[in-house]
């Protein structure tokens, strides 16, 4: 098992959770809280590329210097762990530090650029990072601290149907790093069962995408919506309530077009869709607008969660 | 019948493969077996044309016409195939090495066209979320996301958050040079000629 | 002078496994020496003829064979270097140790000089001495009760040889007790596994030459003169099988339920049974985890054979060779639960069907589902943990699985004419006569489709097996009423730690490694213990039936031919020793003793490590065979070769250490050309002014490894610390000193140790 920090966190800013769920970013912060997790965020810190990267726009080259200016970040502020709200970030930014380690060729290239063009400050040295031991989603340091996460729970939330649906570039890219499994993930329904509650663990298709797919969401918009509604379909048939995500991608996926794609199947979808940590932080009394930011949803987290009773002591 | 000499499918096409920068699974794409496992699990596959067996067979056939075949974008990077493959391959990342040469061979520049907004928002403000462009789109589609939008300064301020992203005019600065440097404006000027060209051509 | 001896240097090609990597041209101009040539294959016949006549023609007094590890091949050529003395010779190991493990041609033929270089050296120090013949107890363990097992005592004992078996659970006939029907490939039939093994078992109980036990384990093991003490831990029964009669009465007032997993967990047995029909002893067994201790079976049983109070015994066992039949267990399908097999009833093993299928088994041989219905559709899934090289999954072909699918799938349509079979196949692998039986399976109207599923998923009363169909190219969902898995042979447990109690190495699949995978297949690499059946590596019955005895017949070989030790021992001169038992005292091998007033040393037992010579104050000890001088001549050897910038890094091990050095090479693992092995006959033999030496002449590091069994371990330990502690008086950093632990079976972690090594000592050359 890998070495999980609780300390030196750069909590890494993820473009999609600023704009669209920034509730999950309030949240994470009241869950590392809690637990005692020490972390910062840095406002030089950029974007990992990867909604341009896996739309084809960005070539590895360009999106492992970007990396690399990030990971000279880090190290400068003494906080080389980089945890990750987001699966793509996650997978990015790991994929970024294996190469720039592994491949020579790809790391003096880069560096020679930054040499010539006054960048010299941001050269990355090999093994500056260790993929294994810097590179972090926020799930995988909860669950370095799931013992901790029982006492601190102040709602009963074990009467909803629970589901989890985990990211692919959380489980599969890295997938002999992560935590939980990969073919029957379950580092989600761990940590939930910490919170008191149950999940219905599997379900069809529980290891299959969201369906965004990057370019298959704006540019093949019926393929993306047929592998959804599998999706979808099959938290429907187990009669969920709640689905909890780690990756904002995935979360928009189902948050904002679950009704269309109720209507494509004739279905009337119920669940909500809430990131892990909104969920922890829920369980553990966060306010539903000071923390878990639920305005930003479209599917109203009060259409499920409509009274919250304290867990008997 | 057809005579066929072992050098008709010549084996550079998967070298220049697994000599790609992005490659991670060394030299996977020679140890396939067509066992179709990736295909048993691809959610491309269960809904479209696409079969990741069949593009590893095409590869290793030598068939570069592969690069011009629409099927290729059907990939939703979704990393399954790779993380199941029982002999070390990945088509998922063999597919964006496709896609990448067929970019630079001027291929697939129109897949691009609706994504440059991924790049702009680089050199304007250093961060890559969803482009203006399916602004439209999205608040057709989902009732009451434009005005969240609208009100997303609101938000995070209710949730003690600092503004979104507005990166220091140093760190944007900063970006678009390692984006310039790399070759990647380039690269995005040449796409947005082409684009400019086609749209010439239409009207 | 030794300086003026004439050295013969002789370079094997290995069939390209040497030449390919090393350029042997640019090694031959490297080398003075009196004769230097090149052949393919060494080690053919042919080569002793080459050998000899050199010898000959250019009136050799010394013979240095690069080839392979002298652990696969010293003894060929010492015999083909006859008239020379045997110890004249010396292998330079550029295969194992050279070739193998490193990719870079010139820095491989660069290092493979340095190697030859060091032989060269060496065998100048050499003197012809013969070598002592010794006889090792003829009594065997059989490690493992099932069809190799059983196989390999049952040979041995008609040989007349007394075998024990100590097999772990609480009867013998191992895995094909359970297997319901096989068939031969000739036969096209199944026919009844039982009824096969059953005569087997019934000659084994019967042969007075062999005892059985039972619900036993090796806990311990350790090898003095020749001779292997083995611990063995016996749990009771808790039913005396000297009274038992098997009536069972004991079984039906019994009130404890569990699943059986003899039938795989199928149906229930109760706390106190008997595994099987035939299980052997006739006797019944408490499970004493399930027991409710309530006393029926105490008060029922009219002979008076239940022994509630019965503790753990532990035996010594003294044997001469052992026999390893420890057997596979299947693969976990935790590690697979895409394929719902934890989660539904009906998708099942391959093994479990077995049971199923079997008169004997759950259902009496009917093929039911779980809610009791026959299954109309029955698809069957290949490979499932086999050829899969991800997280817990197995690289190799478990090549069973194929048959075993064709044989079940053939029994079902036997039996139910109208069930469908389905075999979701990526290679259908038949090799042989076994061809035969899949073509009878097709007639059989057995239907295969080429593709290896995803997943398996319920959808109402239906399974949905997700596959693509790879000769049409389609995706394609298949209803199914029950799936059945081939699920991948591994190592058992008792495998992997039998292989850790004895120390034999095993591959990076974790099972037992033979000696030499072509020529030695059941020798492994410790002297006197080898392997047979699956705990070897995936086979069927007939293999591990052919194994068994074969090695059961290279076991008498052993006991009749005796061992052959090397001289490289202690000896006394008895007109100096006053016998003051000094030597007796140090001696952590035991093998002095007083005999007739004499200082008596047991060859088999010495190991030369040269501990007795310390506390001689008579001078009266002498180790035969020039080591001290070898290994300085070895160190110059490899040093003088050295080149400007070159990291050289001086490796010492013993016999053990030097067998997983090979394993490492033999695995193809890699580990940088700094490291130089030099083979010593006890690690204790490389002394303080060795280690100094080496540092002064240009050694970057020194390694020193030792295997914790040994017993001169913590002296040997407490001794590098010492030549460490006074190395930094010198001068030297201790940093370049390092001594580890090394096992057989934990090649990979020996790599991983040199590299971290080497990139050690890069890091103090930077720091300089």
């Amino acid at each position: 098992m890998k070495e999980i920090p609780d300390k030196n966190i750069l909590l890494f800013r993820s473009c999609l959770v600023s704009v669209e769920y920034p509730g999950v970013e309030s949240s994470t912060k009241f869950v590392f809280d809690k637990l005692g997790i020490n972390y910062a965020i840095s406002e030089k810190q950029t974007c990992c590329t990867g909604l341009g990267h896996y739309s084809d726009v960005f070539d590895q080259v360009s999106t492992s210097a970007i990396g690399a200016r990030n990971f000279r970040i880090a190290k400068e502020l003494e906080r080389p762990n980089l945890v990750m709200m987001c699966a793509t970030c996650y997978a990015i930014n790991k994929k970024s530090v294996k190469l720039l380690n592994k491949k020579d060729d790809l790391r003096e290239k880069i560096n020679k650029l930054f040499d010539e063009n006054g960048l010299a400050h941001l050269k990355y040295e090999k093994g500056d990072l260790k993929p294994t031991e810097n590179i972090f989603h926020v799930v995988d340091i909860l669950y370095n601290k799931i013992d901790e996460i029982p006492d601190k729970i102040k709602y009963d939330l074990s009467g909803y149907t629970i589901a989890t649906h985990h990211g692919c570039h959380y489980c599969k890219v890295h997938y002999e790093d992560t935590i939980g499994g990969v073919r029957d993930p379950r580092i989600m329904d761990d940590l939930i069962e910490a919170c008191g509650c149950k999940t219905i663990g599997w379900y069809d298709h529980k290891r299959s995408t969201c369906g965004t797919g990057f370019r298959q969401r704006y540019s093949n918009r019926e393929l993306s919506f047929s592998a959804t509604a599998d999706k979808m379909n099959a938290i429907d048939d187990e009669d969920v309530d709640i689905l909890v995500h780690l990756c904002p991608n995935c979360h928009i996926q189902f948050d904002r077009y679950q009704h269309l794609i109720g209507e494509r199947e004739g279905r009337k979808f119920k669940a909500i869709h809430l990131n892990i940590t909104q969920f922890i932080a829920l369980a553990m009394g966060g306010d539903l607008d000071k923390v878990i930011g639920q305005k930003a949803h479209t599917v109203p987290i009060n259409s499920i969660i409509k009274e919250l009773k304290e867990v008997e002591k | 019948m057809t005579t066929q000499k072992i050098t008709d499918t010549p084996i550079e096409f998967a070298e220049d493969i697994i000599s790609d920068v992005k490659n991670s699974k060394e030299d996977g794409v020679l140890k396939c077996v067509q066992c179709g496992m990736c295909t048993s699990t691809c959610p491309a596959a269960r809904h479209s044309d696409y079969n990741p067996r069949d593009i590893i067979e095409r590869v290793l056939d030598g068939d570069i016409s592969i690069l011009k075949d629409d099927n290729i974008w059907n990939c939703f990077y979704c990393y399954t195939c790779h993380s199941v493959c029982p002999v070390g391959n990945s088509v998922c990342e063999v597919n964006q090495i496709l896609k990448q040469f067929a970019i630079s061979k001027g291929i697939g520049y129109d897949k691009l066209y609706e994504y440059m907004g991924f790049a702009d928002s680089y050199f304007t403000a250093a961060i890559g979320a969803i482009p203006e462009i399916f602004f439209e789109d999205i608040a057709n589609d989902v009732p009451g996301w434009w005005e969240f939008r609208q009100n997303l300064g609101e938000i995070r301020d209710e949730l003690e958050l600092e503004p979104p992203l507005m990166p220091s005019k140093e760190v944007i600065g900063e970006v678009s040079k390692i984006l310039t440097i790399t070759g990647f404006k380039d690269r995005i000027d040449k796409i947005r000629a082409s684009q400019e060209e086609k749209n010439e051509g239409d009207s | 002078m030794r300086d003026d001896l004439k050295v013969g240097v002789f370079l094997c090609e290995c069939g390209g496994n040497i030449a390919d990597t090393i350029d042997l041209d640019e090694v031959r101009d490297a080398l003075d020496v009196e004769f230097i040539g090149q052949f393919e294959n060494l080690c053919s016949l042919n080569g002793r003829k080459i050998i000899r006549d050199a010898i000959f023609d250019y009136d050799l007094d010394r013979v240095v064979v690069a080839a392979c590890s002298p652990i696969s091949h010293e003894k060929t050529f010492q015999d083909y270097v006859k008239p020379l003395n045997p110890y004249l010779m010396d292998m330079a190991n550029i295969r194992e140790q050279c070739s193998w493990v490193h990719s870079d041609k010139k820095k491989a033929t660069h290092k493979a000089i340095t190697l030859i270089n060091a032989s060269i050296e060496k065998v100048k120090q050499s003197d012809a001495v013969d070598p002592i013949y010794c006889q090792t107890p003829k009594e065997v363990a059989v490690i493992g009760g099932g069809i190799a097992g059983m196989n390999a005592a049952l040979s041995l004992a008609k040989q007349g040889t007394k075998v024990t078996i100590i097999e772990k659970s609480p009867s013998i006939g191992g895995h094909m007790a359970k297997i319901g029907k096989v068939f031969s490939p000739v036969k096209i039939a199944e026919e009844c596994g039982m009824c096969l093994l059953n005569p087997i078992l019934n000659e084994l109980v019967w042969n007075e030459n062999i005892e059985v036990l039972t619900n036993a384990k090796v806990i311990e093991a350790e090898r003095r003169a020749g001779t292997y003490n083995l611990i063995v831990e016996q749990s009771p029964r808790y039913v005396d099988p000297e009274k038992c009669i098997a009536c069972g009465k004991c079984a039906e007032v019994c009130e404890v339920e569990v699943p059986n997993d003899w039938n795989d967990n199928l149906s229930m047995r109760k706390a106190i049974y008997r595994p099987f029909g035939q299980s052997y002893p006739e006797a019944y067994v408490i499970d004493m985890e399930n027991c409710s201790k309530c006393g029926d079976c105490f008060r029922t049983c009219n002979m008076k054979a239940i022994k509630l109070k019965r503790k753990p015994e532990k035996l010594l066992l003294q044997v001469g060779s052992i026999i390893v039949a420890t057997g596979h267990k299947l693969f976990d399908m935790e590690k697979r639960p895409e394929y719902g097999y934890d989660r539904y009833d009906d998708v099942i093993t391959q093994s479990e069907l077995g049971r199923i299928t079997g008169v004997n088994g759950p259902t009496k041989g009917k093929l039911l589902k779980a809610n009791g219905e026959v299954p109309k559709r029955v698809v069957m899934i290949q490979c499932v943990g086999s050829r899969d090289e991800k997280p817990d999954g197995h690289k190799y072909c478990s090549k069973i699985c194929c048959t075993v699918a064709l044989k079940n799938a053939n029994i079902i349509k036997h039996k139910y004419p109208d069930t469908d079979v389905l075999i979701c196949y990526t290679d259908i692998r038949t090799p042989g006569m076994f061809e035969k039986y899949y073509k009878h399976t097709q007639e059989n109207e057995v239907r295969f489709l080429r593709g290896r599923p995803g997943e398996v998923v319920k959808k109402g009363d239906n399974f949905i097996v997700r596959t693509e169909d790879t000769l049409k190219g389609e995706f394609v969902e298949i209803e199914a009423d029950m799936v059945v898995l081939s699920t991948a042979m591994e190592p058992s447990e008792g495998t992997c730690e039998i292989a850790e109690i004895l120390n034999v190495g095993t591959t990076e699949d974790g099972f037992i490694k033979e000696s030499h995978p072509k020529i030695k297949p059941v020798a492994t690499d410790v002297q006197g213990i080898f392997v047979c059946g699956t705990a070897h590596d995936p086979k069927d019955i007939t293999d591990s039936i052919m194994q068994a005895t074969a090695a059961a017949s290279k076991v008498s070989e052993y006991n009749y031919g005796g061992v052959e030790i090397e001289p490289f021992i202690a000896e006394i001169d008895k007109e100096k020793c006053i016998v003051c038992g000094e030597c007796i005292a140090r001696c952590k091998y035991k093998s002095m003793s007083i005999q007739d007033d004499e200082i008596y040393i047991d060859p088999m037992s010495c190991t030369g490590c040269g501990k007795c010579l310390v506390g001689c104050n008579q001078r009266a000890i002498t180790v035969n065979g020039n080591i001290d001088e070898k290994i300085l001549s070895t160190i110059n050897g490899v040093l003088s070769k050295k080149q400007e910038g070159e990291r050289m890094i001086l490796v010492f091990l013993d016999n053990i250490g030097y067998t997983a050095a090979d394993n490492i090479g033999v695995n193809r693992l890699s580990y940088p050309e700094s490291i130089h092995i030099i083979k010593v006959i006890s690690v204790n033999r490389v002394r303080p002014k060795h280690i100094r030496y080496a540092l002064d002449n240009g050694a970057d590091g020194i390694f020193i490894g030792e295997f914790p069994g040994d017993l001169m371990y913590d002296e040997v330990e407490r001794k590098i610390q010492r030549v460490k502690d006074r190395i930094s008086e010198m001068g030297h950093n201790h940093e370049r000193i390092t001594f580890s632990k090394v096992y057989i079976p934990y090649f990979s972690g020996l790599a991983r140790k040199f590299n971290d090594f080497d990139k050690k000592i890069a890091e103090l050359e930077e720091g300089k």
